[in-house]
């Protein structure tokens, strides 16, 4: 019996770090694929210490989290102390109501906050900028509060409530008696109490997500809008190194309490002594550290001479200064020494335009696509350009200036382009006759390829693909077309492997799917890690032409140094280089002259004028049938086929194993100790 | 006598609309032993707790030395305390737990070592100085209480059921540890406690309460040969309380029949309680009895053999060392000192009846039996 319990116990914990250890063995990796490991190597960690905007963001989540931690202990603390001389009645009608944040959904605190915040701060105070770095403390230190409180309530219940007459007894005040008896008492709980705050800070995404403004970005908001790429390998690294650092913490905690139990019980209580105050010393040196930190660079963010110029871009969608590419935003502020930029990013137009609809923040420079620049005009939300300000318009290429090929701004108003790109068929020239792609898209639904196709995960380009294939309009508002296009889709299916987005990269790099829609950009990149892929476009049948464009929203505060900005964004020698880094295609011509051969000369990128002009623009839709494009698509998605779907039932099936496994094991082991229990009895 | 050192004048004390304490009315002598003896519930504790300081009376006066001191915080009084379950501090060792106090008031560390050293010396605990405290028995743990109390040199030291928790055995060994440490160093004792024989044994001065007041003030002796009711009669120690009529000084009719006693000062014909000590009481055969009854059962109890026997329906307890078969009838005599006479009072017919005699003695062992626990 005891060996099966500890068979079990090995289990769950397999289970449970599993995939914690193949993060660890990614972040050694040489290779950029995580299925095949191709060596060891410390590049990632190398490339991560080099990554200086990450660590900040890495600083800026352990600030945030050291800060609210240091508050809820505190608040929690005292709080705790409060409820527990309530009368019971009371008592328990606060710890429900303090316990609500935390079994509150997250997006519903979040959504919640975010409102108040802003009410508070535009139609109260006036702040336009409600939204920083004091509201998100404010957000992290309400949900960490209550993890104190819980903690710290029970130890306060178990205490013998005559300690604290005791220590007033032997002349203690009450605030003594609290520090000298009450606290120590009560420790394990504010420990435990500000373990949890500090880890749920670190890692909050969700309601971060909502309150936070453009001056002060956490992590995980930011990797979650590293979407239009895959992640990069030196995330591993950091993320790896979060987790022992994290690991070592516990550790070095739970070791640190057997010592002093030991030494306790052993007589040198002089030395324990000691030793626990310099830990005591260590311990509050370093709170108060982090707390001026947090502090000073609170005030550093709020006293600027500098003009503050906020950027929201595309995450991923600016070179950085990694892999040899030019640091645009350092060079920028170098070049105008009177601004300073804060870069701040999102994972797709939806979420810039929610961001900004919702208020609370003022961003000066936004660079959203076509369609939803569209979206944006017809609702005022954009302000037009002064190109008095912006002399460099001039190189960008005529075709991005004609009324024709710029139905989102036909009247040259309010954008100016940064990129532009197709989407294509990418193939593997191994597996694919080249001859089959004269089907054009018809090419995604051909059986010889059955199982070997990935299908984008994305209503509107599924639907743009099904529309380009049957001759109908890509901004089409007609019902019958659109239910014709679900039954393509539909008939899809069968032949499809996956629905997918990012795992577009590691599937094709692999031989794992030789067909797939995508991006030329991002083609461009997979075709680099693997040579036998090559890039399609369907010219005939039609294909989306897109342009994602330099844009001022109606909440910016500094226009000036924006239009500065847009303009230094088109300079043709700053557009060549950033081009080097996002690989997407410029809209100046000269730019070429200034990046990477491969790429200026590349056709996926740059296809011929006469193909380019057969491309077409996605317009902004009506919502309603955006909306049921959304429907339909989700209708295809979840539609049964015989083969579809594989390889998702069978992880399913594995997860629901495990937990199964996990959970009957659990019962047995504690039945097991009952049993014992009894007999010992 | 020594002087007065505490007095509380009228003191009330009210939870939630509810009487805790009805005008208490006290004084406690320097060097005096007092303890105050009651039933749980009886206000015993809440009367200790406002000399310590832990409540505030909701009307009446504590003075301490002839100054009011009912605004005066716990750890400005020149009192200690030994708490019921000692209240400890767990995360300080034996030495650092007696020298709390003495640190709170920035005693020199020199003097904070001798003096520690020399109560661990009185309390018998040398050696255990690093011990951590649940690492040591309950009595131990008591010692600690009582020295970490005593370091301070308190003018009075307040002991709320300080042995409530020991077994048998170590309660009786501790009773005259604490006698001896009170008469060693001429500290002031208030002790509570619920246990008549602690009470009585260790006392100089005895106050039983119930129901809020105060039932009976006096030195043991007197509390147990002249109790001024029918609670304190039967709380301390057993008593047969009888229903009797005072005819003229020194004459009292019960179970028709006048018997001499010991009293006067009572009116002519005035309703009275009689009690009856169970030991008091000498069995003689039923043809010179003044009484004659029947044995209705016998428990043998050690020192003597508790006997019930029935009067005209009226059963009392007799404690004698000779055997007496149930179901027999035999005689009973009383002295004159043996009848002690109180006036009428609220608990009037509500003790000194052992009809239920059995039922009431089981559960009497029980209780004891948890407190021994």
């Amino acid at each position: 019996m005891k060996r099966t319990n500890r068979i079990f116990t090995v289990l769950i914990f397999i289970f449970l770090y599993i995939p914690m250890a193949v993060l660890v063995v990614a972040s050694f990796n040489t290779g950029k694929n995580i299925t095949v490991f191709e060596g060891f190597t410390l590049r990632q960690y190398a490339e991560l210490f080099r990554d200086e905007d990450l660590l900040a963001l890495l600083g800026n989540s352990l600030l945030i989290a050291v800060l609210s931690t240091l508050i809820c202990v505190g608040l929690g603390t005292v709080a705790a102390v409060g409820i527990h001389n309530l009368k019971p009645r009371m008592r328990k009608a606060v710890m429900s109501l303090t316990n609500i944040p935390m079994t509150n959904p997250d997006i519903v605190t979040g959504i919640s906050l975010s409102l108040l915040f802003v009410f508070v701060g535009s139609k109260m105070m006036g702040n336009d900028n409600s939204l920083n770095f004091g509201t998100l403390l404010i957000a992290h230190v309400t949900f960490g509060l209550p993890y104190v409180i819980l903690n710290v309530m029970p130890k306060l219940h178990q205490m013998d409530s005559s300690l604290t007459d005791a220590a007033m007894d032997l002349g203690c005040t009450p605030m003594q008696s609290f520090f000298k008896v009450t606290l120590p008492e009560i420790m394990p709980g504010i420990v435990t109490g500000g373990i949890m705050a500090f880890t749920m800070s670190l890692d909050d995404f969700v309601i971060s997500y909502f309150v936070i403004g453009f001056d002060f970005v956490t992590l995980p908001v930011e990797i979650y809008t590293y979407t239009r790429k895959a992640i990069p390998p030196k995330i591993y690294a950091m993320f790896t190194l979060l987790f022992l650092l994290i690991f070592g913490l516990m550790v070095a905690m739970n070791l640190m309490q057997l010592r002093s139990d030991r030494q306790k019980r052993s007589k040198r209580a002089v030395s324990d002594s000691k030793s626990k105050r310099i830990f005591k010393r260590v311990c509050a040196g370093l709170a108060a550290l982090a707390l001026v930190i947090g502090l000073g660079s609170f005030i550093g963010m709020t006293r600027q001479d500098k003009t503050v110029l906020n950027v929201y871009n595309w995450g991923m969608n600016i070179a950085d200064g990694s892999d040899d590419t030019m640091d645009i935003i350092a060079e920028f502020e170098r070049q105008n020494p009177d601004i300073d930029v804060r870069y701040s990013t999102y994972d797709s137009n939806e979420a810039l335009y929610s961001k900004l609809k919702n208020g609370g923040v003022t961003v000066d420079v936004i660079i959203p696509s076509d369609y939803m620049i569209a979206r944006m005009i017809d609702e005022g939300m954009l302000l037009e350009l002064n190109f008095d300000n912006i002399p460099n318009y001039q190189y960008v290429d005529e075709i991005f200036k004609d009324p024709n090929t710029r139905t989102y701004d036909p009247e040259n108003k309010y954008a100016v382009p940064y990129t532009w790109g197709t989407v294509g068929i990418i193939y593997n020239t191994k597996y694919v006759d080249e001859a089959d792609l004269a089907q054009g898209w018809g090419i995604l639904w051909d059986e010889k390829y059955a199982d070997k196709i990935l299908m984008i995960d994305n209503a509107r380009d599924a639907f743009g693909i099904a529309q380009y294939l049957l001759g109908y309009s890509v901004n089409t508002t007609d019902h019958d077309e659109l239910l014709a296009c679900v039954e393509k889709l539909k008939e899809q299916k069968s032949v499809v492997q996956q629905y997918v987005m990012d795992q577009i990269y590691t599937t094709m790099e692999n031989g794992e799917a030789w067909l797939a829609p995508y991006y030329a950009g991002d083609a461009m990149l997979m075709m680099d890690s693997n040579p036998d892929l090559a890039f399609y476009l369907p010219q005939d049948q039609g294909f989306n032409l897109f342009t994602d464009a330099m844009c001022i929203p109606s909440c910016a505060q500094e226009k000036e140094a924006a239009e500065r900005f847009i303009n230094f964004m088109t300079d043709p020698e700053i557009s060549g280089a950033n081009m080097d880094y996002i690989c997407y295609a410029s809209p100046i011509s000269e730019a070429k002259n200034y990046m990477e051969e491969y790429l200026a000369e590349s056709e996926v990128v740059y296809p011929p004028t006469e193909v380019q002009a057969k491309g077409t623009a996605f317009n902004f839709l009506p919502e309603e049938v955006s909306r049921e494009m959304d429907q339909l698509f989700m209708e295809v998605r979840s539609t049964d086929t015989a083969e579809g779907g594989g390889t998702e039932d069978v992880i399913f099936l594995i997860v629901l194993g495990a937990l199964a496994v996990a959970g009957v094991a659990f019962s047995v082991s504690s039945f097991v100790k009952k049993v014992k229990r009894k007999t010992k009895k | 006598m020594s002087k007065e050192l505490i007095r509380l004048r009228d003191l009330v004390m009210e939870f939630d609309g509810e009487r805790i304490l009805d005008s208490i009315n006290l004084y406690i002598n320097d060097h005096e032993f007092l303890t105050l003896l009651g039933p749980s519930g009886c206000g015993k504790t809440t009367t200790l707790r406002l000399i310590g300081g832990f409540l505030k009376a909701t009307s009446g006066e504590v003075l301490f030395d002839g100054q009011e001191i009912g605004d005066v915080p716990p750890y400005k009084r020149q009192v200690n305390t030994v708490f019921q379950r000692y209240a400890l501090f767990p995360h300080l060792d034996v030495f650092d737990n007696i020298a709390f106090g003495l640190r709170v008031a920035k005693v020199p560390k020199a003097e904070i070592n001798e003096r520690v050293h020399e109560m661990l010396g009185i309390v018998g605990l040398r050696g255990y100085e690093n011990r951590r405290i649940d690492a040591l028995s309950g009595g131990q743990q008591q010692r600690v209480a009582i020295a970490r109390a005593l370091v301070n040199r308190p003018k009075v030291l307040l002991l709320d059921e300080p042995l409530g928790a020991l077994d048998l055995r170590l309660r009786k060994d501790m009773q005259n540890e604490l006698k001896r440490i009170q008469q060693a160093l001429g500290i002031t004792f208030v002790y509570v406690t619920h246990d008549q024989e602690e009470a009585l044994s260790m006392s100089d001065t005895v106050v039983v309460m119930d129901k809020g007041r105060i039932q009976q003030i006096g030195k043991p002796e007197d509390i147990y040969n002249e109790p001024k009711n029918a609670f304190v009669a039967d709380f301390i120690g057993e008593s047969n309380i009888l229903d009797g009529v005072m005819l003229e000084d020194y004459k009292v009719r019960f179970f028709g029949r006048t018997f001499q006693c010991v009293d006067k000062g009572f009116e002519r014909n005035e309703p009275v309680d009689v009690v009856i000590r169970p030991e008091d009481i000498d069995i003689v055969p039923a043809s010179e009895g003044h009484l004659v009854g029947t044995v209705t059962a016998i428990t043998f109890k050690g020192l003597n053999y508790d006997i019930i026997v029935e009067f005209r329906g009226f059963k009392w307890l007799i404690q004698s060392t000779d055997h007496c078969a149930v179901g027999s009838t035999i005689g009973i005599r009383l002295n004159p000192e043996d009848i002690h006479i109180m006036h009428k009072s609220e608990y009037s017919g509500m003790f000194g009846d052992y009809s239920s005699y059995s039922a009431e003695y089981d559960e009497l062992t029980e209780d004891a039996g948890d407190e021994e626990e």
